[in-house]
């Protein structure tokens, strides 16, 4: 009802005002011209909507290539791979009865398991009948004179070695003294000696023999185990995810052994304290390092040394021994005139002991970055520098006050020496250094260059702590590689503005295949093969993350867009929406008198 | 032949010395120009074996900037920074025959070894880059806009390897914009073995050095195998020339506003016919000036820097060319006077101060003597925003012989040279004469890909001045194009030019320097837009677009009737119904407020 007088009163209005003021009224318009202008607003608006606004948003819009965020997330949160290590060890026994090797074996590798507390990191034991039948097997008949070896493998072949982390040979030995392992320090090969009564027979159920034999393997790679389990805890910790450490959590469904297998339990605090202060100051893995070996001397003199003759005989046979996991590259250089900066205090007389001594404080500054010319080398990969420094006759020796020592490690930059001329005679007036002199200094940067790697201190045999190098540099690549995606991922998230380009998704696939390949390859215990993918599903993920690209956002303010766009928007939209608007009233109008007059 | 005699004394002393000691060397040459001006020429020679030096074991060649060139596969380098102009009317020849100087700004010319065009291209980009970093110079602007292949400008240094190999490709760049300051000092002195901080290295200082009316600093490094078959080096070359202003340099430094001088003080030119009592006008002739070094350069020479030959003898490393009849006082160090009667060298001592006072008592000789081999500037002419030109007026001094010389200029694209208008025509003729250019190689500009490239071989009859004339057109620029400041103009590089030896005498001088010759840049200025152009160009043709689209709608959408017939906007009803409004309203606000009331 209401309707129906509202309307009436806009009628009677009209009716009310045309009359007393407008002599003249328009001719009333054809309907043919009123649908013609409805349809001329209506296509103007369509083509504001369906031509304008499309090509407005495509010119505007930024590219962003699709990413499997999901999928990288995972990886980031460790549930796309549980990392396992599973490390084959050759048993060859040729001197024990085929059955009673089994058994023998079977009855270690429990010893092996019981000890173990730390499952993704695992032992596992083959029994090969005979050296020769399994070297035949394996190798090609070129390779035949090998098989009698008693060191077959040169340092560099790790990937012949990627079914066998270690041989163990039963020997056995007369009379009856205790078992005993014997590790070759060249060779990936562990022997046991045994006597024969210590071999258990089929039907026992324990061995000391075994247990033996298990101990001195646990011990062997506890350290590579605490290792791993150091590098998986620390990332998981740092991970986002509540889902803690799925990498290390057990396979098996007993929650107490699941308790028991986090590492944090397996590590004691001063391993722990010694791992984390191994992996701060290592080096992340890259395939080629640029060793700097640098003299400096605050005076002239001596302005010499014999570096390369003692390089060749001091460095280059480590560096040739390491060169399977990575490569060097060596430059030398002199500097005199180098001064200490000037937080460093002056060295102090210490009459006691009749040398000056630094503070120990002072040890971290003691590199003057902004006066010496220790820029990194050009090329990929990182520098590492050693620095020898001479000290001025007046001040000599030098050492660290308290310690006495004189070197010192900067942690992922490189080693200090003070080489005091008074340690050999032969230089301290000369102004040229001899080789002999300079043979402490390149043992001491021997050392350092291995904790620079991470190489672990405790297996004494230079295959294994290479193999154990490239299973820490595998599993740290993995997890380095993992936790790039995931910030690549959350970083597409949060930046809703940011361009991604084709080649980041590209990036990001080849990282994710690669990543893939190495955790298969992990699991399958091909080691060499898992350090390839992870090293270049590492360089991938960080191409990927540092697009340059994607560094310069584009970003424009919005009163700068208003100043860009309000001239042509204000004169057009206004007319467009008022005329619309008009449109729409008359339509809304003529429904209602359609509905009244029906 | 008079004009070669001082490059030619440097260059035989020079090569008595590389002789002495192979390793590193360095000397100060001091040179009265005028009464009121000092050259100063510092020059460092290092070189090393180039077996050690690809080994990359560095020690007087700095292990930074041989990384760089390695890496870049560099063979020979020359890089210049320069500023101010050498006065050559008052001044006479340039130091080292002008080849150790650049024009004014950075320039960089360097053979590198390359199996293409692009390859070479590529590395030399990589050479800029690097270089940039270590100079803190915007070398890495040396694009291929401003990178030329000159043909017949420069020859290499290099002595024993084939420079003319198929795979060794010349590539020169200037950046005459460039402002050489105390950053690009602070890099060059640390490559110094001695860093500055001995030897005569210790009086370079950038508050002196950029104080001075022309200074150059220039490094070449260039690879020598000696014909006799003994083993290859690598040559490296560091020379800083610098013209200082007597008086000015004698300021105190913590004083350094100049004051009226007393007039006790004044120095007068008593010469004048006009000279009234009361009055004075200043001499520039001012005789009898003495000096010492700590008064020019702010402090003494701080003891020597590896200044002993291979018997451990000190040699002389401060010359200075002044009549040996003047008297000079020196504290610590020896003396030597030379037969030739206008220069004496002294030793420094090895650790204390070295201090030299030049009396004002003796006879005074300055650089008069040597007439340069050739006055050459170059100037635009021609008004207006669109087209201009180049003059270049070129005069032999020599009254008995002709010389022939390469002219080379780079221009940047957007100057647009026409080359049949380039002629040249003696000064004292106004017709041209084509027999003045021999030869011409030219290079057009590509848009926005590379400058013009112009090589003229002219010869210059005996006292005879030549302007080599030709116009151009000036581009216009895209918006982003312009650099900042784009209202100063654009600097365009100065024209090298190589004096070829005489014809007669060729054969036995083909050993000599090379005689280069520099002129002056050029501030070219373009026609630059008002830079809040772009929204001025918006707002315009949104206007325009808006209007045509407001008829056109209207047009369209709007009914056309009588002015009589027009509905609506009468003032009455308008202000009828806004006072129904505004009582409607009122009635509310009262009606609400009784309420409150009731």
């Amino acid at each position: 009802m209401g309707q129906e007088e509202d309307v009436g009163t806009v009628v009677g209005d009209d009716k009310l005002v045309s009359p007393a003021k407008t002599t003249k009224k328009p001719p009333s318009e054809s309907a043919e011209g009123i649908r013609v202008r409805g349809l001329v607003i209506f296509s103007f608006w369509a083509i504001v909507i369906f031509l304008g606004l499309p090509v407005w948003l495509w010119t505007t819009s930024i590219h962003r290539a699709r990413l499997p965020l999901q999928e990288m997330l995972d990886w980031a949160d460790g549930k796309a791979c549980k990392s396992t290590f599973p490390l084959q060890i050759t048993i060859e026994a040729p001197s024990i009865q085929e059955p009673e090797a089994a058994h023998f074996v079977r009855m270690t590798q429990h010893a092996l398991d019981d000890l173990n507390e730390f499952s993704a990191h695992h032992l596992r034991l083959r029994l090969v009948k005979s050296p020769s039948l399994e070297r035949m097997n394996a190798s090609i008949p070129a390779l035949h004179g090998l098989e009698t070896g008693q060191d077959p493998q040169p340092y560099g072949s790790l990937e012949g070695q990627d079914d066998s982390a270690l041989t163990v040979r039963f020997r056995p030995q007369n009379g009856s003294q205790p078992a005993r392992v014997e590790l070759h320090p060249h060779s990936a090969i562990m022997d046991v000696l045994y006597t024969q009564n210590q071999v258990p027979s089929v039907s026992s159920s324990s061995s000391a023999l075994a247990t033996f034999v298990a101990n001195k393997l646990q011990e062997l790679f506890a350290e590579e185990q605490a290792t791993i389990a150091y590098i998986l805890s620390h990332s998981a910790a740092s991970a986002q995810s509540t889902g803690q450490s799925p990498h290390i959590s057990s396979t098996t469904s007993s929650g107490a052994r699941e308790i028991r297998s986090r590492p944090n339990r397996s590590i004691n605090p001063e391993m722990a304290a010694r791992l984390a202060s191994r992996m701060t100051r290592s080096l992340k893995y890259a395939p080629t390092y640029h060793v700097t070996i640098s003299l400096f001397t605050p005076s002239a003199s001596p302005s010499s040394w014999d570096i390369e003759a003692a390089l060749a005989e001091y460095f280059t046979p480590l560096l040739d021994s390491i060169s399977a996991v990575c490569n060097f590259t060596v430059d030398t250089q002199v500097q005199l005139y180098a001064t200490f900066s000037p937080s460093v205090h002056v060295p102090e007389y210490d009459a006691e002991h009749g040398v000056w001594t630094l503070q120990e404080e002072d040890l971290s500054g003691f590199i003057n970055a902004a006066e010496w010319p220790l820029s990194p080398s050009i090329g990929a990969g990182p520098t590492l520098n050693f620095v020898l420094y001479v000290p001025d006759p007046a001040n000599s020796p030098l050492v660290v006050k308290g310690s006495q020592a004189s070197s010192w490690l900067i942690p992922q930059w490189g080693g200090v020496l003070i080489l005091n001329p008074q340690d050999t005679n032969a230089t301290s007036s000369e102004s040229t250094l001899s080789k002999q002199a300079l043979q402490p200094a390149l043992l001491t940067f021997s050392h350092q260059l291995l904790s620079f790697l991470g190489a672990p201190q405790t297996p004494p045999s230079l295959p294994l702590q290479l193999q154990t190098l490239t299973r820490i540099h595998a599993a740290s690549l993995l997890l380095s590689a993992s936790s790039t995606m995931g910030s690549l991922a959350r970083l597409t998230v949060a930046l809703p503005s940011i361009a991604i380009p084709e080649t980041v998704s590209i990036a990001v696939d080849t990282t994710l295949r690669h990543l893939r390949q190495t955790c298969n390859a992990l699991r399958e215990g091909k080691f060499s093969d898992a350090l390839e993918n992870a090293r270049i599903a590492e360089a991938e993920a960080e191409r990927g993350f540092f697009e340059k690209s994607m560094v310069g956002q584009v970003y424009f303010p919005d009163e700068h867009k208003i100043a860009v766009y309000l001239p042509l928007l204000g004169p057009i939209g206004v007319p467009l929406v008022m005329s619309a608007i008009k449109e729409l009233k008359r339509i809304w109008a003529s429904r209602k008198a359609r509905q009244q007059s029906t | 032949m008079k004009t070669f005699l001082f490059p030619l004394l440097l260059s035989l002393l020079l090569s008595c010395l590389v002789l002495a000691d192979p390793d590193y060397n360095e000397r100060l040459d001091l040179q009265p120009l005028t009464p009121a001006s000092l050259l100063a020429s510092f020059n460092f020679r290092s070189s090393a074996p180039l077996i050690s030096y690809e080994r990359q074991h560095f020690k007087y060649i700095p292990r930074s900037l041989g990384q760089i060139l390695q890496h870049a596969k560099t063979r020979e380098l020359h890089l210049r920074f320069t500023t101010g102009r050498w006065d050559d009317e008052s001044w006479g020849a340039r130091p080292w025959g002008g080849a150790k100087e650049g024009g004014t700004g950075v320039e960089l010319w360097a053979w590198v070894e390359a199996d293409s065009d692009a390859g070479s291209f590529a590395r030399w980009v990589t050479l800029n880059n690097a270089l940039s970093g270590l100079f803190c110079a915007s070398l890495n602007f040396i694009d291929s806009t401003r990178t030329t292949r000159p043909r017949m400008t420069f020859e290499p240094s290099s002595i024993g390897f084939n420079a003319s190999n198929e795979d060794l490709y010349l590539l020169h760049g200037t950046l005459p914009r460039e402002v050489v300051c105390t950053e690009n000092l602070t890099p060059f002195l640390k490559l110094l073995p001695c860093k500055g901080k001995a030897g005569i290295a210790s009086l370079l200082d950038g508050h002196k050095l950029f104080d001075a009316s022309w200074q150059s600093m220039a490094i070449d490094v260039r690879s020598v195998c000696p014909s006799d078959g003994s083993e290859c080096s690598i040559e490296m070359e560091q020379t800083v020339d610098m013209v200082l202003d007597i008086e000015r340099s004698k300021r105190p430094r913590d004083n350094p506003i100049p004051r009226p001088i007393p007039v006790e003080g004044l120095r007068c030119d008593e010469s004048k016919s006009y000279l009234q009592e009361g009055a004075c006008y200043p001499s520039d002739v001012s005789n009898g000036q003495s000096w010492t070094i700590a008064e020019i350069f702010g402090r003494p020479i701080q003891g020597s820097c590896l200044a002993e030959d291979s018997q451990g003898s000190p040699t002389d490393s401060v010359y200075i060319h002044v009549p040996n009849e003047r008297e000079m006082y020196i504290y610590a160090g020896t003396e030597t006077k030379h037969p030739s009667g206008t220069s004496r060298s002294f030793t420094l001592p090895k650790s204390e101060p070295f201090e030299m006072v030049l009396s004002h008592i003796g006879p005074q000789s300055f650089n008069n003597h040597s007439i340069p081999p050739l006055y050459a500037s170059r100037s635009f002419t021609g008004h207006g925003q669109e087209r201009g030109g180049v003059q270049t007026l070129l005069t032999n001094p020599s009254t008995t012989s002709p010389i022939s010389f390469i002219y080379f200029e780079t221009l940047p694209w957007f100057m647009k040279p026409y080359l049949h208008t380039l002629t040249a025509h003696l000064s004292s003729s106004s017709t041209p004469n084509p027999h003045l250019i021999k030869e011409t190689f030219y290079r057009p500009a590509l848009d926005r890909r590379r400058g013009t490239q112009l090589e003229l071989l002219i010869t210059i009859p005996a006292a005879s001045t030549v302007i080599l004339t030709y116009d151009f057109d000036k581009a216009i620029l895209r918006y982003t194009e312009y650099p900042p400041d784009a209202n100063r103009g654009f600097d365009v590089a100065p024209a090298v030019i190589r004096l070829l030896p005489p014809f007669g005498d060729a054969p036995e001088q083909g050993s000599q320097a090379p005689v280069y010759i520099r002129t002056s840049s050029l501030l070219l200025p373009l026609p630059t837009p008002d830079f809040s152009m772009p929204y001025n160009v918006i707002i315009l043709t949104s206007t325009v677009m808006a209007l045509a689209f407001g008829m056109i709608f209207n047009l369209l959408v709007r009914r056309f009737v009588g002015s009589d017939e027009v509905e609506g906007w009468d003032a009455a009803a308008l202000k009828g119904r806004v006072r129904g409004r505004l009582m409607a309203l009122r009635s509310r606000f009262m009606k609400g407020g009784k309420e409150k009331k009731l």
